[in-house]
């Protein structure tokens, strides 16, 4: 089964589509054969990052059933073994996907055949957003060093973790939890997971010590980008450890990536920034992620849940 | 979530292990600010403005506590009445935090110190002088120095299980009450100190030590 890599961050170029073309571009040129798929529908743009301008078919096609499986939605790129499934064309919303639709992409999605399948899930805590992030153990967070993309980045490991720990409970019993989580903690704590795991800890451990378990069984990753020189290049690790002990949730810090300049030329002109500029620190950057990221993974698909 | 914040010990707050010196009380401390203050990047958004109010003044309060030797003997007493050494020993909980340090050293530590007091454990049942000194209702400075001596302890050894100050410990033998901070502290420096030798009643020990002292100490 391909290993599945799922990226999440805040709006406004935190930079997952960046990353996304760019991990499927190292690991395409390793050898893996690697599909990308753009679940930013609405907003897709990652056929742009890997040169295929004009998509001739898309993820629409499949939802709307023109094509009858996903592989024949299937693009190739002009890059040897990195294959796309592109957004274009979407007027869906990701949040709009119907659940029997999700389900069906996720299953068709565990059939096909790659070494490597990344996600661009664009921003946003939509529940089918989450779903797909928690479809694999590794999802990665990608945020920069600004308080208004680590405050995103925050709020989607809150929307994760509370959405991961839903399934869990019949409706029934998370309203009941709900309504214990509000007599004890007050009316706005619902928001945070961590006052319900609290809950859930004292009034049901058993469930409590499933939640556990499943946790850390997830492998996920945090990148920082765009940080330039007078950045604290610790921010990513200390970002870990809040999660770590206020969330209680293992994030491991994956690695900074620098901010530069070229970046944006190489996006205006069309052409992959590693091939054009693999001198750079940015590019050197994203081969040491590509490589720590590929030697560690979990579980590659979740699928018991649904 | 292991465990709530706000009912963590000093320690895990920190992120120290039991037996950090002071250096390392004092950067994990500066560490810990750079995250929780409000200026800080690291956790904006996270807390709200009361949370991080409360974490900043419980991490405070972990500081000043901690860095102070007598306020902290106190402290870790009150956390588990065996002494420093019985969290490391007993206390699962205060394990986790420490997790992120040095793991191997804290076993070798664990392991080491166990066969030590196993070691001090037989001397003491074969020690006539320590258990005519167990026995006495009038316990002095020179008795605690008796049995040091008598178990073959060096001074320096006590003072780096217990953390309390090599000038203060020599106070202690010496019976120079009056240059030792206040008696609160004193009997929480006499257990520790019976503590690391393995003498036990040590609480009954020490009380009777306090009681021995003259009213004007
Ligand atoms: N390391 C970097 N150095 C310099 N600029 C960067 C870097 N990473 C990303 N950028 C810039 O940020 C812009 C946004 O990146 P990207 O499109 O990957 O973000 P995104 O997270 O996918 O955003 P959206 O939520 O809109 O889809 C890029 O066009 C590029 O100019
Ligand atoms: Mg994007």
């Amino acid at each position: 089964m391909a290993h599945i890599w799922p990226i999440g961050g805040g709006k406004g170029g935190s930079g997952k589509s960046f990353l996304a073309s760019s991990m499927g571009r190292l690991l395409a040129k390793s050898g893996k054969k690697t599909l990308l798929i753009d679940l930013d529908l609405g907003a897709a743009n990652l056929h742009t990052m890997v040169d295929v301008p004009y998509p001739e078919k898309c993820f629409s096609d499949f939802i709307a059933r023109k094509v009858a499986d996903l592989h024949d939605a299937v693009l190739p790129t002009p890059f040897p073994n990195l294959f796309l499934i592109s957004g274009a064309h979407d007027s869906l919303d990701i949040a709009n996907l119907p659940y029997e639709k999700k389900i069906k992409t996720l299953r068709a999605i565990a059939k096909l055949d790659y070494d490597y399948i990344v996600l661009d899930l664009g921003a946003g805590t939509a529940y089918n957003t989450l779903d797909f992030f928690l479809a694999s153990r590794n999802g990665i967070f990608i945020t920069t060093p600004e308080p208004t993309s680590i405050e995103n980045v925050y709020r989607l490991m809150r929307a994760i973790y509370l959405r991961r720990i839903r399934h869990y409970f019949s409706a029934n019993d998370f309203k009941a939890l709900e309504k214990k989580v509000r007599e004890h903690l007050g009316d706005d704590s619902f928001n945070k997971p961590e006052n319900i795991v609290a809950v859930i800890r004292k009034e049901f451990p058993d469930k409590y010590a499933l939640i556990r378990k499943d946790f850390s069984s997830f492998r996920f990753k945090l990148i920082l980008n765009q940080l330039r020189k007078q950045d604290n290049t610790a921010l990513g690790e200390q970002i870990c450890k809040i999660i770590k002990k206020h969330l209680g949730i293992g994030v491991e810090f994956a690695g900074n990536i620098a901010y530069d300049e070229h970046v944006h030329d190489a996006i205006c002109q069309r052409v992959c920034f590693l091939d054009r500029y693999p001198h750079t620190r940015a590019a050197n950057d994203l081969r040491v992620l590509n490589r720590k990221m590929s030697n560690a993974f979990g579980e590659q698909l979740t699928l018991d849940y649904l | 979530m292991e465990k709530d914040f706000d009912q963590m010990n000093y320690y895990e707050i920190l992120d120290i292990r039991p037996g950090a010196t002071a250096v390392e009380i004092r950067s994990a401390y500066n560490a810990a600010l750079q995250m929780y203050q409000p200026e800080s990047l690291v956790s904006y958004s996270f807390f709200s403005r009361e949370e991080r109010k409360k974490i900043l003044a419980q991490l405070e309060k972990a500081y000043s506590t901690l860095i102070n030797e007598a306020q902290r003997i106190q402290y870790d007493h009150e956390l588990n009445p065996r002494g420093i050494a019985g969290i490391i020993e007993t206390d699962e909980t205060a394990k986790k935090p420490v997790a992120i340090f040095d793991m191997n050293r804290q076993a070798t530590n664990f392991a080491a110190r166990k066969n030590h007091n196993a070691e001090l454990k037989a001397k003491i049942a074969q020690s006539r002088i320590i258990a005519d000194v167990i026995a006495r209702q009038n316990i002095k400075g020179q008795d605690l120095k008796a049995i040091r001596n008598e178990l073959g302890v060096t001074m320096e050894a006590i003072h780096q299980e217990t953390k309390i100050r090599l000038d203060y410990l020599t106070y202690l033998e010496e019976d120079k009450i009056e240059k030792l901070p206040a008696a609160v502290f004193l009997k929480g420096f006499i257990r520790a100190y019976l503590k690391s030798l393995c003498i036990e009643p040590a609480d009954d020990i020490s009380t009777r030590y306090m009681n021995g002292l003259t009213p004007k100490n």
